[in-house]
C-alpha cells in the first residue's frame, strides 16, 4: 500500500513538473458547486452541476491580465468535468479529473470574439493531513496560446472532526503562457468546513489572493 | 392470589421487555474508504439524510465511519445506504448493525479522542 501511495504522489509531482492548466472539481451527484478565484490579475468564477457521480456541466468566466497590465483576456464559456478515475483508500483519496471547455474569448489586442477550446487534466492526492495537486489546461484559440499549469502542495495543522473547521497551509505555483513570464508562487491559508472551502494568501509578488468553493 | 401475582409479574416483565425492544436504536455503522475531508464528505451526509427512513446521520471523519439511525418503527435498507455512499463517490468497506443511537455513537467517538 505504501508503495502504491508513493507511486501516486510521485506521479502527481512528476506531472506537475512536466506539464504546464485548471481543471474544475465537482460536488456529489445532483449538487451544484460554485468556485471563485480572485487576485489582482486573475478573476475567475465557475459553477457546475453534477449530473452523475462522475459528470458535471457548468459555466465559467475568466478575466486575466498580464503582469505589465497591458494585455487583457476575458472569456465566458461552458465546461464539462469528468471524474476519470478515483482511488479510495483507507486513509487517502486520489483522483484524475478531466475538464473540457468551449468559450468566447475577447482581448484588448484583437477585434471581435474568438472561440477558445480549453481541455485540461487535474490530479490530486489527499489525506486528512497532506494535499498534493497538479493541473494542466490548454487555452487555445486562433493564433493564441494561453496554456496554464499549476501545482499545489500543503498540509493541515491538525486533524478535526467532521463538524469542525480545519486549517491548512498550501503553497501554489502557477503559470499562464502569453500573460506572464513568471511563475506565480502563492502561500495560502486554507480553511475547510463541511459547508465551505476558503483560501486566502499573498503571492511572492505581493498580489492578494482569495479562493472559495461552496457546494449546495 | 399467587396465580394473580405471577400473572401481573409476567405482564410487567413482558411490557418492560417490549418497551426495551422498542427503545433500542436501530442504527447501521458503515466503514468507508476515501473519506479524508469534511468538505468532500458532506455529500454522504446530505444523501443519507434524504433517505425517508433516516432519523440521524453522523460522519466520523477520524475513524472513517458513517452512522445512520432509523426513525422509530422503520428499518434501514443497507443496500440503499451502500448505494448512496457509492454515489457520493466513496467505497463501502463494512456494514454492521448497531443498537446504539447516532447520539451515542457520536458521544463514544468523541470520548475516544
Amino acid at each position: 500500500m505504501k508503495m502504491h501511495l508513493k507511486k501516486i504522489a510521485l506521479g502527481a509531482l512528476v506531472f506537475a513538473a512536466a506539464l504546464p492548466a485548471l481543471a474544475g472539481p465537482m460536488g456529489f451527484k445532483e449538487s451544484y458547486m460554485s468556485m471563485g478565484d480572485f487576485s489582482t490579475n486573475w478573476r475567475e468564477g465557475f459553477v457546475n452541476y453534477a449530473l452523475t457521480s462522475k459528470d458535471a456541466i457548468g459555466a465559467e468566466a475568466l478575466y486575466a491580465r498580464s503582469d505589465d497590465k497591458r494585455l487583457v483576456r476575458e472569456y465566458t464559456g461552458l465546461t464539462y468535468t469528468r471524474l476519470a478515475k478515483r482511488w479510495n483508500m483507507p486513509e487517502a483519496q486520489a483522483n484524475v479529473w478531466l475538464v473540457g471547455g468551449v468559450s468566447a474569448l475577447k482581448g484588448n489586442d484583437f477585434a471581435g470574439t474568438r472561440t477558445m477550446l480549453s481541455p485540461g487534466v487535474l490530479l490530486d492526492y489527499e489525506t486528512t493531513r497532506v494535499y498534493l495537486a497538479a493541473t494542466a489546461r490548454l487555452y487555445r484559440a486562433t493564433n493564441l496560446n494561453h496554456d496554464y499549469a499549476s501545482a499545489r502542495a500543503g498540509f493541515s495543522f491538525y486533524e478535526v472532526d467532521y463538524d469542525e473547521v480545519q486549517p491548512w497551509f498550501i503553497v501554489e505555483a502557477r503559470r499562464m503562457k502569453g500573460l506572464s513570464d513568471k511563475t506565480e508562487i502563492t502561500p495560502m491559508l486554507r480553511l475547510i468546513h463541511n459547508r465551505y472551502f476558503v483560501e486566502v494568501g499573498m503571492s511572492t509578488d505581493k498580489n492578494a489572493r482569495l479562493n472559495f468553493m461552496f457546494i449546495f | 392470589m399467587n396465580n394473580r401475582l405471577i400473572k401481573n409479574f409476567s405482564i410487567t416483565i413482558l411490557l418492560v421487555g417490549l418497551s426495551g425492544y422498542a427503545l433500542a436504536a436501530n442504527s447501521t455503522k458503515v466503514t468507508v474508504n476515501g473519506m479524508v475531508c469534511s468538505f468532500c464528505a458532506q455529500g454522504i451526509e446530505k444523501r443519507l439524510s434524504k433517505m425517508p427512513e433516516a432519523k440521524a446521520v453522523f460522519v466520523d471523519l477520524k475513524n472513517k465511519v458513517v452512522a445512520v439511525e432509523a426513525k422509530d418503527g422503520m428499518t434501514l435498507d443497507t443496500k440503499l445506504i451502500s448505494h448512496e455512499i457509492t454515489e457520493a463517490g466513496y467505497d463501502v468497506v463494512k456494514l454492521e448493525a448497531s443498537a446504539q443511537s447516532v447520539a451515542e455513537i457520536k458521544a463514544n467517538s468523541k470520548a475516544k479522542k
